[in-house]
């Protein structure tokens, strides 16, 4: 029980080098805290992150998942983002189609000059993945396999 | 070899008896069925008074062969853990296996043949072995046979009890029971079962031999026959042009046991597993340079048929093949082995 | 007076011969007769003589756009380096198509895995095509011998049953719910056009998922997919999936693992589905094909409906737009971007 009780998620989050890295950068600068949670890829734009990436982390175990790229219109690439935000928005629906919990899986869009916004972000992400616990869909299990 | 006659409701009580001391198993309805967390998909565990309403069979082979139980997919090899914190981090071990005997119901002649045709190529392994120590086959001898089936074109007979533990087979007013091996003979001690009369089993026997000499087949010529002529036949062109190389055929055929090892780690546990590969996928027969002997999707086809009817049987003897029809069935593209057996004896004719 | 679909063969036949005769192609791609009730084999035509061998029957169901490529690579004179220049175009092949492989073809052209001026597009207005699986699911333990068609209803025989079944009753979902049957890209018109159908709502089958709460659209989703065998029929016999390497087939990093293990499992249709998304014609192909009668195209309709919603372009309509996913527009919708943001509690934020 004590197990359940300390646990904490693992949240993966795949940021931006341009944009929410920095955010993430200046989140950290500006002493804002933040919940230990997120382990950070930095990925060169959001428009990189692909679908195979995050359903990876979902079967590795990762409680939560956090793709955050610039503000639509502040791409370095001039239009990652909006490719990525076409995609992002059916893999969302696609997950909850089958029943992936809503808030397992999560989307932003904050600026290098937003650490505070960072911050926020990775607040309620956390709390949203607290509140529906460890992943067990889609979350591949040795032992179960073993059984069979 | 011992013969009983059993009424239905000594069935059921068999099966119950059964399920107390061993893992039970029989094919499921259904395909769309979803398959039982606890075995292969086609396949589902008895339990408890359930065992009658899985009978009668449906005519024809089981949707799922017998394959899963001696060849699962996959097989744990070893196991392994990464965590640093471990003074066993990278040993390899053997799991824990499973020593319970499996009692698999409703085995079709072909299937229990397929297991003795998967014995030679698996004479030597260890798990195949081990799986077959553990599980018995109890079979129904086909009343019926599907426009599909073509057992005795293979060699076999839908009336064979080769390969089974125990044979049942349909007579007035209940089933004979044919004991064909030690782990049939144990499966019956402690069971208070009549003898079969005199007349039961001469009418099997009648039965039997009615079907003829199933063991020698006009196919038999192929084995004799130049595998340079088959091998640059016209036909495959056409069949590998139709072919989409997906892998049905290999993974529901009873007698396809190709496999590769791979080692999959989650979260610092690792197992190295076996589990079912397929010759219809071009990474079979990859290689690590690149170079891909058998990169063209009309060689994967051809390699299929011609390790069924050629290059097994000229190592092992008889083909891997038992005549089940499941892939005539299934296949996506309806290309059906029957008429590439009649292409290929056609060649060999002309020839 | 032979049945609509005698008559396409005779069509079928008659058009492909003349166009092999006349060297307009160098090969026809059709079905030929299955050795099965309810079956076809798909064909390559490349004599003017074999043409009598292509016939056109209710049980179409292999999308034959998933051949092109091959095909026509097939039929382009080799080109080493000690091989000589070919001159002048390259040879043509003609495809039979129906709507929705014809949207196929388009896919491939926006996708430039076929180039439109190669192609013969011999369209054929889709009356929708028959499931063999609904039919046998009508004789449960009996085996079907033989099927005879007709044009609104089929006769079943068995070894001792004969009986007449209404068509449209046993056409696969994906065509009940079709609304664009003819071709959207002809070249040759085979038999008479179909109107657009009328469908008050093709995403009814997804929207009665949709309507069910997450767990039991988890239930519903380990359930469906757990007797999945990853023979991976529904890839090969997919149009859209070409790729040299498919994503399961990749090493290092390897997405997805190789057993049969239920996530892996998962992992695999959700981006096998994932892949098509926009590009989907719901043709149907993976879901017949499916040795284990999983209902996988379920994925792509989902996927075909947010497109439509979100973006409004139905996959393959016009050869020269851009595909959904490697277009935008300023204002896509992003609803699913996280709104509702927890202040920084003050403390925290003062690093205290």
């Amino acid at each position: 029980m004590s197990e359940t009780n300390n646990w904490e998620p693992k949240i993966i989050a795949f940021l931006c080098n341009w944009c929410s890295y920095a955010g993430a950068d200046l989140a950290g600068v500006s002493r804002f805290q933040y919940p230990p949670n997120i382990r950070i890829v930095k990925v060169p734009c959001s428009g990189r992150v692909s679908e195979n990436m995050i359903m990876s982390a979902l079967k590795s175990g990762a409680d939560g998942i956090l793709v955050s790229g610039c503000h639509p219109g502040d791409c370095h690439y001039i239009s990652g983002n909006y490719f990525a935000k076409r995609r992002f928005a059916l893999l969302s629906n696609l997950l909850d189609f089958i029943g992936i919990e809503p808030g397992r899986v999560s989307f932003s869009w904050v600026s290098a000059s937003e650490g505070e916004q960072f911050a926020e972000v990775v607040h309620s992400v956390t709390e949203r993945v607290k509140a529906l616990g460890p992943a067990s869909r889609l979350v591949k299990q040795l032992d179960a396999v073993q059984a069979a | 070899m011992k013969v009983f006659k059993i009424s239905p409701a000594e069935l059921d009580t068999m099966i119950e008896q059964w399920n107390k001391v061993h893992v039970v198993y029989a094919p499921a309805m259904e395909k769309q069925a979803a398959a039982s967390p606890d075995c292969a998909p086609g396949w589902c565990r008895v339990d408890g008074s359930a065992a009658l309403t899985l009978l009668p069979l449906l005519t024809g082979p089981t949707l799922a062969s017998v394959k899963p139980f001696f060849f699962p997919q996959p097989e744990t090899l070893l196991t392994y853990t990464l965590e640093n914190t471990r003074p066993d981090k990278g040993m390899m071990r053997e799991p824990e296996r499973s020593k319970d005997m499996q009692v698999v119901l409703g085995v079709r002649p072909c299937d229990a043949r397929s297991v003795l045709l998967n014995n030679l190529p698996y004479q030597e392994d260890q798990f195949f072995q081990a799986n077959r120590q553990r599980t018995a086959l109890v079979g129904f001898i086909c009343d019926q046979t599907l426009s599909t089936c073509f057992c005795s074109r293979m060699g076999g007979s839908p009336l064979d009890n080769e390969g089974l533990d125990l044979a049942l087979s349909r007579a007035e007013d209940g089933f004979i029971v044919e004991v064909c091996s030690e782990k049939g003979e144990a499966l019956v001690t402690g069971l208070e079962l009549a003898p079969a009369p005199e007349g039961d089993i001469s009418a099997l026997a009648a039965r039997r031999n009615a079907g003829g000499n199933p063991s020698a087949t006009e196919l038999d010529s192929l084995k004799g026959s130049e595998l340079g002529t088959l091998y640059d036949a016209a036909m495959w062109q056409s069949l590998g042009e139709a072919c989409i190389n997906c892998g049905a055929c290999t993974f529901i055929c009873p007698t396809c046991y190709c496999f590769d090892i791979q080692d999959e780690v989650v979260r610092g546990q690792g197992r190295r597993i076996r589990y079912w590969d397929s010759c219809m996928f071009p990474l079979y027969s990859l290689h690590t340079s690149g170079h891909n002997p058998r990169g063209q999707k009309v060689q994967r086809t051809r390699n299929r048929f011609l390790h069924k009817l050629k290059y097994f049987p000229d190592r092992f003897g008889p083909f891997s093949c038992v005549g089940c029809g499941r892939c005539v069935k299934d296949c996506p593209v309806n290309i059906d082995i029957r008429e590439v057996m009649d292409d290929l004896m056609h060649l060999t004719a002309v020839e | 007076m032979p049945t609509i679909n005698k008559r396409i063969s005779e069509e079928i036949r008659a058009q492909a011969r003349k166009l092999l005769e006349e060297g307009e192609v160098a090969a026809v791609l059709g079905y030929g007769a299955g050795s099965l009730p309810m079956t076809v084999k798909p064909l390559v035509v490349r004599r003017p003589e074999d043409c009598s061998k292509l016939i056109w029957s209710a049980f179409c169901v292999l999308n034959l756009a998933n051949y092109l490529p091959a095909a026509l690579k097939s039929v382009e004179p080799p080109r080493g380096p000690r091989d000589p220049k070919h001159e002048g175009p390259l040879p043509k092949v003609a495809i039979l198509a129906t709507g929705c492989w014809s949207r196929n073809i388009v896919v491939q052209i926006q996708e430039h895995q076929v180039a439109r001026g190669r192609v013969v597009v011999m369209g054929v207005g889709s009356r929708g095509m028959v499931s063999r699986r609904k039919v046998e699911a009508l004789f449960p333990g009996l085996e079907i011998l033989a099927v005879e068609e007709g044009d609104h209803e089929l006769v079943v025989r068995g070894a001792d049953f004969a009986e007449t079944i209404n068509r449209w009753s046993v056409v696969r979902d994906n065509c009940q719910s079709c609304t664009h049957p003819d071709p959207v890209l002809v070249d040759l018109r085979i038999g008479e056009p179909v109107s657009e159908r009328k469908n008050p709502n093709p995403f009814k089958q997804v929207e009665e998922i949709e309507q069910q709460s997450g767990d039991e659209r988890w239930a519903w989703f380990t359930r469906e997919f757990s007797t999945c065998i990853r023979c991976y029929a529904c890839r090969n016999a997919c149009p859209l999936c070409y790729c040299p390497t498919c994503f399961v087939d990749d090493a290092k990093p390897q997405w997805v693992g190789k057993s049969l293990d239920a996530v892996d499992t998962g992992l695999f249709h959700v981006l096998r589905a994932y892949h098509c998304a926009g590009r989907c014609t719901d043709c149907g192909t993976c879901e017949t094909v499916c040795p284990m009668g999983i209902n996988m195209r379920l994925l792509t309709k989902k996927l075909n409906k947010d497109v439509l919603n979100l973006y409004n372009i139905e996959a393959g309509m016009e050869p020269d737009s851009p595909l959904p996913l490697t277009t935008y527009t300023m204002d896509d919708p992003e609803k699913f971007i996280i709104t509702e943001l927890t202040p920084v509690p003050r403390a925290v934020k003062e690093g205290k």
